[in-house]
């Protein structure tokens, strides 16, 4: 599903070149919850991007579904990563502004369906999650767990294959942790992929979680 | 140099479009001399953004293109006012000696940008991006053409002289003026005309055989006559006037504006049959989209102009 | 084929637009401000050439002047004969007019000899005069002057008569008959209509001559060629034809206008620097968002297109809102302080209402002027906002 092969990132700006990551190998098959953990600063992050095919590669290939993403022009990519990936950020990353329904709807937009059919995911997904009667309320007014939820929702609205978080506990009491395991769980049942990138020692003893890889430095240490 | 506000539109706009075509032309010569669909360099990833600038300027540079086209002639037309002698846009044209070659150079590079829009959307549909190298070359060679336009506009207005005298298009277009244009009226009408259905039927055939080639070859040839038949033909059953030869009055107000719509149909009907077909053989795709729609405007070019003679020879019995 | 316009995208844009209203509401204002500006510009110099065009419709067709040693001079009136035996002029009429420079005021009136029994040579005058009793005028020494005249001279104390300065110092007494109304009003505005006998006294002239001689053809088309038959016949005469004027007219207009708009590129760069300046530097706000959006499957074209939906529908609101304001402002309000710039070449002409002159050629030049410009201005900056790295938000 997910196939990583000799990744080496290389940020180079105009003074120095910082080497993000090197020899990073990973394989995550369908419906495997893998977590990537280690310490900030040790490449995760970046590593979920490249997955997403958010960042590229300066040397070695990421391929995810059969298709090698780092290759992919900016219009298939993104293309991919709407129909593919469900994004769950460290701090929700909602648009404050904009109504919860309004949020949900974001990855939508560049798909240009028709009315109905967007309506009928956005309200299924917020059912699914519970915040349907906060549907017209501005983000930024709800709580912590409402906009979790909310992140969620988005994430999940074009029913992707693979969900990538990063950090998602980091903001969260226990209760809304807790919360957040029960999903994954459910999403992992349904068939999706997951990696979660964390320094959380609660996902370390999870039964659902298939392995952990240990990062430093850019490197997989385990 | 005369300043009226119209004059000034177009030529700020020109600069506007100097400015950005030159950036461009820069970005262009890097991306055609560096482009590596594998390279995994940051310079690779940072040439494919600035592909998206070089298409953003180009799309915004041809959107605006096509209603200047028009809005330049229309110019031309309310200068005819102040300038002495001339009667349409046609006088203020030919008022410098490098009128014509100014308009020959703005409907070139409509057929040139909308072409390189056609092929910028057909390599943006593919994930190998196929055409690229092929776009940004095609960019800077469109570049020599785009500059001489802007430029021979700009001395254009500069060098319009308002107390000049010059020729109405009654003289311009007319056997006895000694321009080169005269040598258009030299030939019989009826072999112009003639050879102007011709094309429009070879376009038909070309259509129902499948020949590309001749597809483009009919069009191009068609676009040709369809003006010069306009010119010697046509636009007397237009003005209802034999001796009225203009393409320019066409334009006018009097006849309903009527140019704009015949202009319009000829360029969208022209520009699918030869840039869409070009394309089509660059993706060696058999899509008849292209070539319905430049079909029907083409057919639909033919209908307008020979609604005129028809109907006056139905209201008058004579041709004229 | 997926050319329909995203609904959703453009009601997004809308909703960025509301959302950062602060910094568009600024880009906005001063943008429908300028456009304001422009088009009453525009409009005030387009009807004031409407009303020329219209007060040129009845001058003469052709006006003869006699030049002497490059000055004009006085024409023997013995020439209107000759110039009557040459074909195609239908009537040659001399007359006799100039201006009086009235000092406590510090204008000029146009003052026009009539006599009783010709024929006058534009439809204004022959109004004017067809109410008149001249020979009336004539035994009471009277005058009927414009309505402005007799504001000023009200103003001078001068209520019923006027003492007239002639050449040779003399005074010359003349009453106030009556005025004109000002349906005519630029060109009449400023008038006086006295007896010829009254005229030649004031400019002192002698009565064997006229100031100028106008010439009307029967058939438009062979202006051209009487002229060329007048010139020979008397070189040192120069034929002013009503086309001249027309054009002249037009060139002071366009002047006027093209070096108001040259001023007016000048702010309008200014404020495209501002647009591109303001749009450039992106909050961490806006850049978070940016990210936000290429993480959950935007491309680079998307957020272009969402970035170009905002700014053409910004500049599109502000031209539309700006054409709005200067509709009223010109024709509602009949544009206070900006038409005095246009008419500033006498304190009599201004009272004439502008004639609407709108027209799709206006517009259409009023759009060229403002919105791909603005456009234009934001090119540059969208693609900026477009190629932000989504590694932002992940950190």
């Amino acid at each position: 599903m997910i196939m990583l092969r000799d990744i080496r990132k290389v940020y180079t700006s105009a003074s120095e070149e910082v080497v993000a990551l090197k020899n990073i190998s990973l394989h995550v098959k369908v419906g495997e919850f893998c977590v990537l953990k280690g310490a900030s600063g040790s490449g995760k992050s970046t590593v979920l991007s490249l997955i997403a095919g958010l960042s590229k590669p300066s040397s070695g290939e990421v391929m995810v579904d059969g298709k090698q993403i780092s290759k992919l022009p900016d219009t298939f990519s993104a293309h991919f990563r709407r129909r593919n990936i469900g994004f769950i950020f460290q701090k929700y990353h909602l648009i404050p502004t904009l109504s919860v329904k309004d949020n949900i709807i974001v990855p939508l937009i560049p798909e240009n369906l028709p009315l109905a059919q967007i309506e009928q995911r956005v309200q299924n997904v917020m059912e699914k999650f519970s915040i349907a009667h906060k549907a017209t309320s501005m983000v930024k007014y709800l709580s912590g767990g409402e906009q979790q939820r909310v992140a969620i929702a988005r994430a999940l609205v074009n029913h992707p294959k693979i969900i990538l978080a990063d950090e998602p506990t980091a903001n969260l009491d226990a209760t809304l942790s807790m919360e957040l395991m029960t999903i994954f769980e459910m999403l992992k049942n349904e068939g999706v992929s997951i990696i979660v990138a964390t320094h959380d020692p609660l996902f370390f003893d999870l039964a659902c979680v298939d392995s952990i890889k240990e990062m430093k430095n850019g490197e997989i240490v385990s | 140099m005369t300043l009226t506000p119209e004059i000034i539109a177009l030529l700020m706009l020109d600069a506007l479009f100097l400015f950005f075509s030159l950036i461009a032309l820069v970005l262009s010569v890097r991306i055609f001399l560096k482009w590596d669909m594998h390279s995994t360099h940051a310079l690779q990833y940072s040439l494919e953004k600035q592909s998206y600038l070089v298409s953003v300027v180009i799309k915004y540079i041809f959107t605006l293109k096509i209603p200047l086209f028009l809005f330049f002639i229309f110019t031309c037309n309310k200068l005819s006012n102040i300038i002495t002698g001339a009667m349409c846009a046609a006088g203020v044209v030919n008022s410098v000696d490098f009128g014509l070659y100014l308009t020959v150079f703005k409907i070139i590079n409509l057929y040139f940008f909308g072409f390189w829009l056609l092929l910028n959307r057909a390599d943006m549909k593919e994930e190998k991006l196929p055409f690229t190298k092929l776009k940004f070359l095609l960019f800077i060679l469109f570049f020599v053409p785009l500059l001489a336009e802007i430029v021979l506009e700009i001395s254009f207005f500069s060098s319009l002289n308002i107390s000049k005298i010059v020729s109405c298009c009654g003289t311009l277009f007319s056997a006895a003026s000694t321009s080169y244009l005269s040598l258009l009226f030299k030939v019989d009408k009826t072999l112009v005309v003639g050879i102007f259905y011709f094309f429009a039927f070879l376009i038909g055939i070309a259509y129902f055989l499948k020949n590309s080639v001749v597809f483009i070859f009919a069009n191009g040839m068609f676009v040709i006559f369809a003006i010069v038949s306009l010119i010697v033909f046509f636009s007397t059953y237009v003005y209802e006037l034999p001796t009225h030869n203009c393409p320019f009055c066409l334009l006018q107000k009097e006849y309903y504006g009527v140019g704009y719509v015949m202009y319009v149909t000829l360029y969208i009907g022209t520009f699918f049959g030869i840039g869409g077909t070009i394309l089509n053989g660059l993706l060696r795709s058999d899509d008849r989209l292209f070539l319905k729609i430049s079909l029907l405007f083409d057919t639909l070019y033919v209908l307008i102009v020979s609604a005129y003679p028809l109907s006056y020879y139905l209201k008058n019995g004579v041709w004229l | 084929m997926k050319n329909k316009i995203n609904l959703f995208l453009v009601e997004y844009a809308i909703n960025a637009l509301v959302r950062r209203g602060g910094k568009h509401f600024f880009i906005g204002f001063i943008f429908t401000f300028l456009i304001f500006l422009l088009s009453s510009t525009l409009f005030i110099s387009d009807a004031i050439k409407l009303e020329l065009g219209s007060a040129l419709h009845a001058l003469p067709e052709i006006t003869l002047q006699r030049f002497v040693a490059g000055k004009q001079s006085d024409v023997p009136i013995q020439r209107v004969d000759a110039l009557l035996d040459i074909e195609g002029v239908k009537s040659a009429i001399p007359r006799v007019w100039g201006y009086y420079y009235f000092k406590p005021a510090g204008v000029n009136f146009s003052v026009i000899g009539m006599d009783a029994f010709s024929r006058q040579y534009t439809q204004t005058l022959q109004t004017i005069v067809d109410g008149i009793d001249m020979k009336a005028l004539e035994k009471e020494n009277g005058m009927i002057v414009g309505e402005g005249v007799k504001k000023i001279l009200g103003a001078n104390y001068y209520q019923d008569f006027f003492n007239f300065v002639t050449s040779d110092g003399q005074w010359k007494k003349v009453f106030i008959a009556g005025t004109f109304n000002a349906s005519i009003s630029l060109e009449a505005n400023d008038m006086i209509l006295l007896p010829k006998k009254i005229a030649y006294e004031i400019f002192g002239m002698d009565t064997t001559r006229a100031t100028d001689i106008v010439v009307s053809v029967s058939n438009p088309k062979e202006i051209s060629m009487v002229v060329n038959k007048i010139n020979l016949l008397y070189p040192d005469m120069r034929t002013i034809t009503k086309d001249d004027i027309r054009v002249s007219y037009q060139n002071i207009f366009d002047y006027k206008s093209g070096f108001f708009l040259s001023l007016f590129m000048v702010c309008a760069f200014t404020f495209f620097i501002i647009v591109y300046d303001k749009l450039s530097g992106l909050s961490s706000e806006e850049k978070k968002e940016i990210g936000i959006l290429k993480a959950v499957g935007w491309s680079m074209d998307d957020i272009i297109k969402e970035k170009f939906y905002e700014s053409f529908i910004l500049s599109l609101g502000a031209f539309m809102l700006g054409i709005c304001f200067s509709l009223f402002f010109v024709y509602g309000l009949q544009a206070p302080l900006l038409r005095d710039i246009f008419m500033g070449y006498s304190n009599l002409k201004p009272s004439f209402n502008l004639p609407f002159s709108v027209d799709g050629g206006m517009l259409c030049l009023l759009f060229l002027l403002s919105v791909p410009i603005y456009i234009g201005a934001t090119l540059i900056p969208t693609w900026r906002a477009s190629i932000l790295d989504a590694d932002e938000v992940m950190r």
